[in-house]
């Protein structure tokens, strides 16, 4: 079983009088295993953050399913969709979506507070992980006080402290510079090396370069993937760029 | 090309309508408001009604007030504007705009905004102005006249003010949109805000100012202290406010930050960091609104209780329906002969209109007014008295043995140098009383005594000495004379009845009592005389007291719509910033239901927050208004307490409501917000 499956996920958008609808995923199939780097890549319109809004349990299909671990989606209640995702779903998005009301420190213990843990125990938790993201020293600063890079660090480090089953990123690095993009994904591919899978949507080919598998959407569906097996990351930029080139050729594969 | 800045204009206030409209209403309450007070000023129909002159002077005040009041708060709510249109203010200027054209824009706004609500506002006034002239004439308690006036003097009045007003606003905006760059403009919404520091020592600062607030509020005894230390109070009651509510609120959350066992908890993390940022940007707000609600519950409870207290005022400042008092210089002019003709004489003049005398009072009096010392001599020597001694200030009234028995009944019997007590305001009388160089030992004390004076609400201290020989106590002082060469000891007969006679009956009499004691007086060589008739000064009092209570509802309506607006601007600008906000927390893994629950205690704090505290300080003000309550001879506790309550209660209600009504607005502008499908 893998850990996360989407079975034929199908979503229309219906304008509130009924008249037009928009089919954003027609079908879409794919499944993800344990300690996988997938990113996710398709032009602006693609389905791409439909489908990552579906996964984050934010948005519901209009048919299809999708199953964590063997959980179906569609079977949880309402009352306990926040819980689950807070749970078992991790979250780095393009412009951080940190509090500017906390502390970085404040806002990494956020889940955990909202868990119900105390402070005695959420403490020592903190300590590795702002350790290995390099921003210890940073903890007391509050979000306008540091640079994007720093705050997507925090922003991962609030992903990584609920230990979770996997990280969808959206975008993340969207609103970062060069620098602070390699090291951004630098730490993705640290985090996934220690086990963590990551399923992350992105325009930019670097950073589907990073990843161990990429998935290409076009009109609502899953148009073709490609494995980085043995290649370099400057390999598999060649052969990203290369799909997208035929993709946006509209000839197949 | 001429339509272009006005177009511009006009569109910019249609777009931003939720934000204009409440704006324009209060600038068309505030002038109809100013309109409807001049009018009331100048009308005829007041003016001709008799004793009005003080219900116009505390009009013309009121008017003074509104106008100062009104250009404050109207550059405040402006502030909110010119914030929201700043973004668009420079997108114009980045586009090509120059700054003197984006001014223009500006201008035309200005204009617009101030012709709609000068013009409503004036004509609200018109239509309103009868219905206020017919209020304010039930509430003095005269006949009325149903004939519709327009004063133009009024309306001139109201729209020079207003224009003035306008103006001001005009050029502060324009300079404001002048100093600014066109890129701070684009982002002025968006600016990084820093995290609330704590200040402490404002913060504690504006606790202590409180504090010591209150314990004057308390702690004064008697009513000229209560008058000159009232505004003291106020000024530390708002100032502490301010710093109660923008440093100490600040301060009480850091406070809870730092507590880490109090602060990492589901219900409290969230709640306390975000009212941190509320009231920092709040504060200033919420105190204003808190110092607006406290204004107003003073007025009301206070004026509605003069006014509905106006016999009890009436009764305790003349005790008697009819009173009548002759002065002469020395107390042996008053001899019983003398009495006896002036007492023949009212009497008669009663007879003849068939006016019953009940509960007579009638008796001599000799007084002086000095500072009690505390071995019992009473100074009388002002010329070394200053304010402080205030408290020590007693009038002694030296009353003739006889009298007192003829009046009351009573027997005792006193010997030379031996007298009977009664003071008031709980003033404690030594064993001995020294006037001038004769002592007098007290023998008996009385708890009560129903003569004029008597009365609890009196300022000043009074005390009654009943001794056989008025003479004894006061040959040796009835010669001094004050620094202006008045004669210090008054020695009067006194004399005062109820009656069951209609008040016209009662006011006739009165006059053709006054037309014998003018004969009678000057034949036994008095020099001066009084009559008091209840009835006739009913009017008087009615107009004061309606007056004072007249504006007292203006001013509360005036203040209430201003903090109902303040209310509203905090709503829309709080939910646009928090719903981004929520919409990360949702993402986080906070439920609806927590963010709810979460939203809702931060709102009832920051809400309820100024009710609460206006209604704390209403009730430690409470002693210090009574005090003042008294000055008006009002000394109706029970009525007192219960018009404080009375208000106090429609005001939370009525703030429960705007609570409901503005917060329903905010959520739907979070909710709207939350996950905009991209």
């Amino acid at each position: 079983m893998s850990l996360l499956e989407v079975n034929s996920l199908k979503k229309v958008y219906k304008t509130r009088l009924g008249g037009n609808s928009v089919e954003a995923l027609k079908c879409v199939d794919f499944s993800v295993e344990e300690g996988e780097y997938v990113a996710v890549m398709g032009e602006s319109g693609s389905g791409k953050t439909t489908l990552l809004n579906i996964l984050a349990a934010i948005d519901k299909p209009t048919a299809g399913s999708v199953l964590l671990n063997g959980t179906d989606f569609s079977k949880i209640k309402d009352s306990l969709i926040s819980t689950f995702r807070r749970d078992n779903l991790g979250f780095v998005f393009q412009d951080f979506n940190l509090l500017d009301t906390f502390s970085l420190e404040d806002n990494i213990f956020l889940p955990l507070v909202l868990k119900g843990m105390s402070y005695k125990e959420m403490k020592p938790k903190i300590e590795p992980i702002a350790e290995r993201l390099g921003i210890t020293s940073l903890l007391k600063k509050y979000p306008y006080e540091v640079s994007g890079g720093q705050k997507q660090r925090a922003a991962v480090a609030r992903a990584l402290i609920t230990e979770p089953k996997i990280i969808l990123a959206d975008e993340p690095t969207g609103a970062l510079d060069s620098k602070a993009t390699d090291e951004l994904l630098n730490l993705f591919g640290d985090i996934n090396k220690n086990g963590q899978t990551i399923l992350m949507v992105t325009h930019s080919v670097k950073a589907a370069s990073h990843a161990s598998r990429v998935m290409f959407i076009k009109d609502g569906e899953v148009f073709h993937q490609l494995y980085k097996g043995g290649n370099t990351t400057e390999e598999f930029y060649q052969r990203i760029s290369e799909t997208l080139t035929l993709l946006a050729g509209g000839k197949s594969v | 090309m001429t339509v272009f800045y006005p177009r511009l204009a006009f569109d910019g206030i249609r777009k931003n309508k939720k934000m204009y409209i409440p704006y324009i209403l209060t600038c068309i309450l505030s002038s109809a408001m100013y309109y409807i007070l001049k009018y009331l000023c100048y009308s005829k129909t007041i003016k001709q009604i008799p004793k009005t002159e003080t219900v116009i002077s505390v009009i013309a005040f009121g008017c003074l007030v509104i106008a100062i009041f009104s250009a404050i708060f109207l550059f405040y709510t402006n502030s909110f504007l010119i914030k929201s249109r700043k973004k668009e203010f420079g997108l114009y200027n980045i586009l090509g705009m120059d700054k003197t054209k984006v001014g223009r824009v500006l201008f035309f706004e200005t204009l617009f905004v101030a012709v709609i609500s000068i013009l409503s506002g004036i004509l609200f006034g018109i239509i309103f102005s009868k219905l206020c002239e017919l209020i304010l004439l039930n509430l003095i308690e005269t006949d009325i006249s149903f004939n519709l006036t327009v004063s133009s003097k009024a309306i001139f009045n109201t729209a020079t003010v207003f224009t003035a007003i306008f103006l001001a606003l005009y050029i502060y905006s324009y300079i404001g949109i002048r100093i600014s760059k066109p890129l701070e403009l684009v982002k002025s919404e968006s600016f990084g805000e820093k995290p609330p520091r704590a200040n402490f020592v404002f913060g504690i600062l504006g606790f202590v100012l409180l504090g010591v607030a209150y314990y004057i509020a308390i702690t004064i005894k008697n009513p000229i202290e209560a008058l000159t230390w009232f505004f003291v109070a106020v000024v530390l009651v708002i100032l502490g406010t301010y710093l109660v509510f923008v440093a100490g609120s600040v301060m009480l959350c850091k406070i809870l930050q730092k507590n880490k066992k109090y602060y990492y908890k589901k219900n409290h993390f969230v709640s306390v960091s975000s009212m941190t940022y509320r009231m920092k940007r709040n504060g200033a707000g919420l105190a204003s609104i808190c110092v607006l609600l406290t204004m107003v519950l003073v007025m009301i409870s206070s004026t509605s209780c003069l006014f509905f207290g106006r016999e009890d005022g009436l009764r305790s400042r003349y005790p008697r329906d009819i009173a009548v008092k002759v002065n002469f210089e020395k107390p042996v002019l008053l001899s019983d002969s003398a009495v006896e003709k002036l007492e023949t004489e009212v009497k008669k003049v009663c007879k003849e209109n068939n006016i019953d005398i009940k509960k007579a009072w009638n008796y001599r009096d000799s007084s002086v007014t000095g500072l009690l010392t505390e071995d019992g001599k009473i100074d009388i020597d002002s010329s070394h008295a200053s304010v402080k001694d205030f408290n020590k200030l007693i009038t002694v009234h030296i009353m003739p043995l006889s009298d007192y028995q003829k009046m009351t009944g009573d027997n005792t019997t006193l010997r030379e140098g031996e007298a009977i007590a009664y003071a008031t305001l709980k003033t404690k009388l030594p064993n001995k009383i020294t006037v001038g160089n004769k002592t007098v030992k007290i023998v008996k004390r009385l708890k009560n005594l129903d003569v004029e004076g008597s009365s609890t609400t009196e300022v000043v201290a009074n005390c009654f000495i009943i001794v056989p020989n008025v003479n004894y106590l006061v040959e040796n002082i009835s010669s001094l004379l004050d620094p202006l060469g008045e004669i210090m000891v008054v020695n009067s007969w006194c004399y005062g009845f109820d009656t069951t006679a209609n008040e016209k009956m009662q006011i006739k009499a009165t006059g053709e009592i006054g037309d014998v004691m003018l004969d009678a007086t000057s034949e036994l060589n008095a020099f001066s005389y009084s009559i008091d008739c209840l009835s006739s000064e009913r009017n008087d009092f009615a107009g004061t007291f309606g007056g004072f209570f007249f504006l007292g509802i203006m001013l509360s309506v005036l203040f209430l719509v201003v903090a109902v607006i303040i209310i509203y601007y905090k709503q829309i600008s709080e939910g646009f910033e928090d719903a981004s906000r929520f919409d990360i927390m949702q993402k986080v893994g906070m439920t609806k239901k927590d963010i709810k629950k979460s939203i809702n205690s931060q709102m009832l704090t920051v809400f309820f927050l100024p009710i609460i505290f206006a209604v704390v300080h209403l009730a430690f003000a409470f002693p210090l208004i009574r005090k003042l309550l008294l000055l008006f001879g009002l000394n109706n506790l029970s009525l007192f307490i219960f018009t404080t309550c009375l208000s106090a209660l429609v005001f939370t209600l009525f703030y429960l409501a705007v609570y409901k009504l503005t917060s329903n607005l905010y959520f739907s502008i979070v909710s709207n917000n939350k996950y905009p499908l991209d």
